[in-house]
């Protein structure tokens, strides 16, 4: 995709100074049992506002840790940004900001909230929280589930390490990526595959498409039918059997073909 | 649904009727499904055609698509989209249903087009949505006010016309002030309440202005939109239309699986791609499932507003349920990504229905005992009976859609009147309540909540054999069709047309908060303001609270910011009026 | 309210243990895409059906390299990468806690050397992916000559392979048109 001129980019983003990279750094420091965060919409559409909510209520309860949702900024040490930042929520978002007294803690939340996710060039937003606010932390997912919510605020707070890191790979000579099944001929196994994904959508597909060429590739072909036989019979799954006896069709015409 | 000579045309008869009463106004009409019909008619008789089928076909207003067809036809194109009925003189069972769609050319030179909303209301937004996008003046509209754009979006900038910007292109702001001006309610000292656009416990920014005469809500205003992100233009441009379906998901975070099996039969109507059983058992199953999850928030929350937080807490601890069902059928908590063009991404297997059944016995009982626990304390008739009415005339006007009009004594639901997937393979019941307060929704989504149950179990036990996705189909430039969902909060319907490039030409998804929205200023109206936060809940917005209230009083003819927490906390405890003195 | 009291006794503790026990996943949950840069043919599949662009792809034929990154900031966890990645280079796991303090803890990248062309001497395609693809051939069970063929024909960029095309082409096309071309 061409790199596009975005004007304005972070051009309307606050920069902090040092002193408030200070205080912050405390602030960590003192809040960790207990911290109040509010929740600032900035265009998203919901999924992540009802898995912080899902995180507040009985089964994840994120208030065991202290962990509260707050109705004013005025209140907050955390601030969370969810949403790609429309532009008619900017102005409020930045509000918001300044509501809230240093040191605070900001965290973009979400895909969209980190950067745009599926929006993050489009004309009416901002793309990310960070493009018009300095952010602290940032809680990938779309949504996050209530416990990478608990487990992004841990993070905040220094009660959990991180676990993510940049990496960088760099080709080596010794490089050499595997066939899928190359014992297979090359139009059996895609013929197989395909029938399973249609059958079984990707996910199982590949899983079922992996157990029956196993069984082709290490059994006596003649025997194909009793082994998958015994094979369905233990799973005792009329589905899964109605799949494999549609591959073993594909395979079988596949070796009329041949 | 290959659409041959054969296939019925549903509609004829008012196509005919149409071309009776105005001849050669109507210029020609074109079955997109054995269901649709688009009639191209003449600009200015618009008006007329789409309020003789509205209020004597029994015509619903679904949508209104504007169209940049200037590089097909030389015209920008208005669609507006009704859903026909039949009137109420017509026997129940000759009633004809289709969806019919009433299309105008308007020339470029003209870039004006004779409003509909002067005679069926409910085109009120879609004519502002028009103008703010496409730059065509609805002559006749009241309202000169910008619906969906920003305050800091330039004059004359018209994002969804094909020659106006890239969609990349991020203007600068013209202001730093918020602009939108909320209307002047004349009389005796009015005080005006704006609410939001940030709020405390849930979803999403709206600006509300509720204007009072002591306790009572005379009238109200809103400014929504500040989550307008430009996806229409995004799936013209940077998509193409089989990512769309991703999209689709993120126009709403609870009804999202609603709007991708909208979006996914839109397509799959287009271009003539029967989809396989099995598929529309498991969009089926899928959609009620998100409707178990949806219904349970709203109830959750009806439980809070009148104060019962208790059984706020337990609602969502029983809905965690209701979310793990859907990671274990969707692989996320959302229902998120599971339709492509054809079918759907995943099978339901031994293990998932095993599973997902006994959920749904448990869930049954749970909420069986919660919902009656609700019913049983003693002020939730209280505060909901007659609070909030929507009068079936009002809604017969503004084409509400969902619980927000079954409420109100219409047995209107897109899954009986228009099916799709599975629901008339299925059988289901639908309810209806003529109470038309909050305590008539409420006690539909708690009944439509159990039915939901029963079609889940029903679809597992009987879905058909054989494959879950169809491959191999032909794209076909610039046809288009209508997808329909009956969303947990209503209709949601997509009117997309192709390209001709592997992309959408025009999209035009409209969720089903968008007809709940106008109505509600009528709800409002005459409740005490105490109320207000619990009646817009009632409508199941995609948000239900915002963050203040301005209150304008009309006797004493002053303004007062109520922050909305205080008005929450009104609303849940009844005592201590923040307007007071 | 005794009915609640009840009620709230029975469930007893409902709070899962998270972040002190694991919790429970469902076995399709879509978590973290995990990455195997090894088996990646740096083929642009996954870049070309990602819906939000977190994964994008940069080539320089100047310097004959290809940047493949992955932004998890951005990612949606569609699972669209997992389905047409021809190799099983990506496959999305069970790992959820991203949280991280920068966005740059939240990309990987791999570098992927070009292929060039053995007439031009062009960069024009992955080297991994020239060397997969020729490697399915073997797979395929094609003749050894037919196999040869087209092995030399895959090692010469786009623009080369026509111009070497054409003169076979030629009275083809000419046939087709009766001669008129």
């Amino acid at each position: 995709m061409a790199e596009y001129d975005i004007k304005t980019d972070s051009a309307y983003a606050i920069r902090p100074d040092e002193a408030v990279d200070r205080l912050k750094g405390a602030l960590l420091k003192d809040i960790q049992r207990s911290c109040y965060v509010y929740r600032v919409d900035c265009g998203g559409c919901n999924g992540c506002e009802i898995e912080i909510f899902a995180a507040i209520t009985p089964i994840f309860d994120a208030e065991r840790f202290g962990i509260k949702v707050v109705s004013s900024p005025r209140h907050a040490d955390v601030l969370v940004y969810t949403g790609a930042v429309t532009r008619s929520m900017r102005v409020p978002a930045l509000r918001a900001y300044h509501a809230a007294p240093e040191p605070k803690v900001c965290v973009a939340y979400g895909a969209c909230g980190c950067s745009g996710g599926i929006f993050h060039d489009l004309y009416c937003v901002w793309g990310g929280a960070d493009k018009i606010l300095p952010i602290d932390l940032y809680i990938p997912g779309c949504p996050p589930t209530p416990p990478a919510t608990i487990h992004g605020f841990a993070v905040a707070l220094g009660l959990l390490n991180q676990k993510m890191k940049a990496s960088y790979h760099l080709q080596q000579d010794d490089e050499h990526p595997q066939l899928l099944h190359p014992q297979l001929p090359l139009d059996l196994r895609i013929q197989v595959e395909r029938a399973a994904r249609r059958m079984a959508g990707y996910w199982h597909g590949r899983r079922i498409a992996d157990v029956f060429l196993a069984m082709i590739k290490n059994g006596d072909p003649l025997k194909l039918s009793s082994t998958l036989q015994e094979y369905l019979a233990a799973q005792g799954d009329p589905r899964l059997s109605e799949i494999m006896h549609r591959l073993e069709e594909v395979y079988l015409a596949w070796l009329a073909d041949h | 649904m290959l659409l041959t000579e054969e296939k019925p045309k549903i509609g004829q008869k008012y196509v005919d009727a149409l071309r009776q009463q105005f001849g050669w106004s109507i210029l020609e009409e074109a079955w997109q499904a054995p269901d649709q019909v688009t009639v191209t008619v003449e600009l200015n008789s618009l008006p007329s055609v789409v309020e003789t089928l509205y209020y004597q076909h029994g015509g619903w207003l679904s949508v209104v698509a504007g169209n940049d067809e200037r590089p097909i036809n030389g015209h920008f194109a208005l669609y507006y989209v009704l859903s026909v009925e039949g009137n109420e003189q017509t026997p129940q069972h000759e009633r004809e249903k289709c969806y019919l769609v009433v299309r105008s050319l308007i020339p470029p030179r003209q870039m004006e087009f004779p409003a509909v909303t002067p005679r069926v209301p409910a085109a009120i937004w879609y004519e502002r949505e028009v103008r703010d996008m496409f730059g065509l003046q609805p002559i006749g509209l009241p309202d000169e006010r910008r619906l969906v754009l920003p305050d800091d979006w330039p004059e004359g900038l018209y994002p969804l016309r094909k020659d106006s910007m890239d969609y990349r292109y991020r203007p600068e702001p013209t202001t730093e002030d918020e602009t939108y001006e909320f209307i002047d309610v004349e009389g005796e000292g009015i005080v005006q309440v704006p609410l939001g656009p940030l709020h405390i416990t849930s979803d999403e920014p709206g600006h509300f202005r509720l204007y009072v005469d002591g306790e009572y809500i005379v009238d109200a205003d809103y400014r929504l939109f500040y989550v307008h992100r430009g996806m229409e233009k995004l799936a013209e441009t940077r998509m193409t239309y089989d990512q769309v379906t991703f999209l689709a998901d993120r126009i709403c975070g609870i009804c999202g699986y609603a709007h991708n099996v909208a979006y996914s039969t839109s397509i799959e109507r287009a271009l003539g791609i029967a989809v396989p059983e099995r598929a529309q058992y498991i969009r089926t199953i899928l959609l009620e499932v998100e409707r178990l999850h949806s219904h349970l928030l709203n109830l959750g929350l009806a439980c809070h507003f009148v104060g019962f937080d208790t059984g706020f807490m337990q609602f969502f601890r029983v809905r965690e349920k209701a979310m793990k069902m859907a990671e274990l059928l969707t692989g996320t908590r959302k229902t998120y990504g599971m339709n492509l063009i054809g079918g759907v991404r995943r099978d339901i297997l031994k293990e998932e229905r095993v599973q997902t059944l006994q959920w749904i016995q448990e869930l049954r009982r749970e909420v069986n005992e919660l919902v009656a626990m609700l019913l049983d304390t003693p002020n939730i008739v209280q505060r909901t009976q007659d609070i909030g009415r929507l009068e079936p005339k009002v809604a017969r006007d503004y084409s509400p859609v969902g619980p927000t009009l079954r409420g109100s004594g219409f047995a209107r639901d897109i899954r009986v009147i228009h099916p799709y997937c599975a629901y008339d393979r299925v059988p289901w019941t639908l309810t209806y309540k003529d109470g038309c307060d909050v305590l008539a929704r409420t006690l539909i989504r708690a009944d439509e909540f159990f039915e939901s149950l029963s079609v889940v179990e029903r679809c597992l036990d009987t879905m058909p054999e054989g494959p879950v996705l169809t491959e191999g189909f032909r794209y076909k430039p610039y046809a288009y069709a209508l997808g329909y969902v009956e969303a947990p909060r209503g209709e949601d319907i997509h009117w997309s047309m192709l390209g001709d490039n592997q992309k959408l030409y025009r999209w035009r998804c409209r969720a089903s908060s968008y007809n709940n929205w106008p109505p509600l200023r009528y709800m409002l109206r005459g409740n005490t303001i105490s109320d207000a936060p619990l009646i817009v809940a009632s409508i199941d917005p995609c948000y239900s609270c915002t963050e203040r209230v301005t209150v304008v009083d009309v006797r004493k003819k002053k303004a007062q910011v109520v922050p909305y927490k205080e008005l929450e906390r009104y609303c849940i405890e009844k005592k201590d009026s923040p307007i007071k003195g | 309210m005794l009915k609640l009291i009840r009620e709230v006794l029975k469930v007893g503790q409902a709070t899962l243990p998270y972040p002190f026990a694991p919790v429970e996943l469902a076995p399709g949950f879509r978590g973290k895409p995990e990455y195997d840069p090894q088996q990646c043919i740096a083929c642009a599949v996954c870049t070309i059906a990602c819906p939000p662009n977190a994964l994008t792809m940069h080539t320089d034929l100047e310097q004959g390299v290809r940047t493949w990154s992955l932004f998890y900031g951005r990612c949606i966890f569609c699972a669209r990468c997992e389905e047409v990645c021809p190799t099983g280079a990506i496959r999305l796991g069970h790992d959820f806690e991203l949280a991280s303090f920068s966005r740059e803890d939240l990309t990987v990248r791999a570098e992927f050397r070009l292929a060039a062309c053995n007439l031009c001497g062009a960069y024009f395609a992955s080297a991994k992916e020239l060397e997969h693809v020729l490697a399915l051939l073997d797979q395929a069970g094609l003749p050894p000559e037919d196999a040869a063929d087209r092995k030399a024909l895959l090692r010469a960029c786009p623009e080369c392979r026509r111009k070497t095309d054409l003169p076979r082409v030629k009275p083809l096309i000419q046939e087709a048109f009766n001669g008129r071309v």
